[in-house]
């Protein structure tokens, strides 16, 4: 996602050479050359145009909760900017809404962020899993987005993992390092230290299209 | 020619203007290049996926995800993901159509993603959501393309000769995994050439 370290550290870097090239331009206008000015002009413009897609990319997200989605990625005609910023967002090819969403977070509701030396659970209201026509998965990733090793193999929850239900109908996921006493069906197991949460919906019901379904936020046991 | 500081600044600004306009339209076919370096250059780890060929992940990878292919590109990978099992593939329609054949899957959710290589948009999709579940064929074919398309196959107009192909089939749990597998490896590419 867009709030990677490496992403922000080139954006100033396009900044730098931006501000060097204005400078430049103004204050050195007697040694320039035509070939300087269209040169510097066209890499003032890489710079400028790789902050405007990191800036729309912050205001384009959708964030509920912690979690992070975008909605109209992938769509025919959905225009240079916003396809600009959905391939900077995920890097790669990514489903239309009606195939699926896609939310991740790496904080908790009150935006910490998550870590295995915490344990967390995620709270889903009677009724409340996400709507949907396929299935729907949340898996996890370690800092580096990889797969956790744990004592039980287990890599994700889902609607196929035979999640206990609360005595109301709610549903409880553990997200720790260690597993919870008498609630291993409903564990999904951590790493020690820092991770990622990922929510997938395929084929997704109404709610979710119309931005009325709210993933529910990660929350901190005390 | 002692005073052309105003040609400067409009040569700097007309040159930025473009710069600004062209990096944000060519982005996404900049980063789409890297799957297409990953898919015909490298591949998952048996090799590099030949053009108009599909390519589905190892069944022992998605049995034990901690443990990727050395020799592959781990851009299959990124994400983690322990529902579908995923093939891949590039398309050049310049030499012609391609037909993409699917099998019954009897239910099971499936989808083949079909991806504008130049502006990452999704302009077609075969699968449950869109076509079903049923086995079929599908005629692929690049932009300004004429000709007749066969009985019994639908036709999937490309607005581009380069295509990136996502297909995703849905593994149940851990005895699933050969069925899934074998679905997988039945969602295939074959040329079609005009009787």
């Amino acid at each position: 996602m867009t709030n990677s370290r490496s992403f922000t550290v080139l954006a100033a870097f396009f900044g730098v050479i931006c501000g060097w090239a204005a400078i430049h331009s103004f204050f050195f206008i007697h040694t320039r050359s035509v070939a300087s000015d269209a040169i510097q002009g066209v890499f003032a413009g890489f710079g400028l145009a790789f902050l405007t897609v990191h800036i729309l990319a912050n205001l384009k997200v959708t964030k509920v909760n912690g979690w992070i989605t975008m909605f109209g990625c992938g769509l025919p005609g959905n225009g240079m900017f916003l396809r600009a910023v959905c391939s900077h967002t995920f890097l790669g090819p990514v489903n239309v809404p009606q195939e699926a969403m896609y939310w991740i977070t790496n904080v908790d509701g009150a935006r910490r962020g998550l870590s295995g030396e915490h344990n967390y659970i995620m709270h889903f209201p009677a009724g409340g899993l996400p709507p949907n026509n396929a299935f729907w998965s949340l898996t996890m990733g370690d800092a580096g987005n990889r797969f956790v090793a744990n004592p039980i193999d287990r890599y994700s929850v889902s609607d196929r993992s035979g999640l206990g239900s609360n005595a109301d109908g709610s549903v409880d996921i553990y997200i720790q390092n260690v597993a919870p006493t008498d609630r291993e069906s409903n564990w999904l197991p951590a790493p020690s230290g820092k991770f990622n949460l990922w929510l997938r919906v395929y084929m997704p019901g109404g709610a979710i299209l119309d931005g009325k379904y709210n993933v529910p936020p990660v929350v901190e046991v005390k | 020619m002692e005073h052309m500081e105003w040609q400067h600044l409009v040569i700097f600004a007309a040159a930025m203007v473009l710069g600004w306009v062209s990096f944000i339209y060519f982005w996404p076919r900049l980063l789409l290049y890297a799957y297409k370096r990953a898919i015909l250059g490298q591949g998952f780890g048996d090799g590099p996926v030949p053009v108009n060929t599909l390519y589905a992940e190892r069944q022992a990878h998605f049995a034990d995800p901690l443990h990727v292919p050395d020799s592959g590109s781990n851009l299959m990978n990124t994400g983690v993901n322990r529902d579908t099992l995923l093939t891949a593939g590039w398309l050049d329609l310049g030499k012609g159509p391609q037909i993409l054949h699917v099998p019954d899957v009897a239910g099971r959710y499936y989808s083949v993603q079909f991806t504008d290589a130049s502006k990452n948009i999704n302009f077609a999709y075969v699968g449950k959501r869109t076509t079903g579940t049923e086995a079929g064929a599908y005629l692929i074919t690049g932009p300004g393309w004429k000709g007749a398309v066969p009985q019994g196959v639908s036709q999937i107009s490309s607005p581009n000769n380069s295509v990136l192909v996502v297909g995703r089939v849905f593994v149940e749990n851990d005895r699933d995994l050969p069925t899934a597998y074998g679905l997988t490896k039945q969602i295939q590419l074959s040329p079609w050439t005009q009787p």
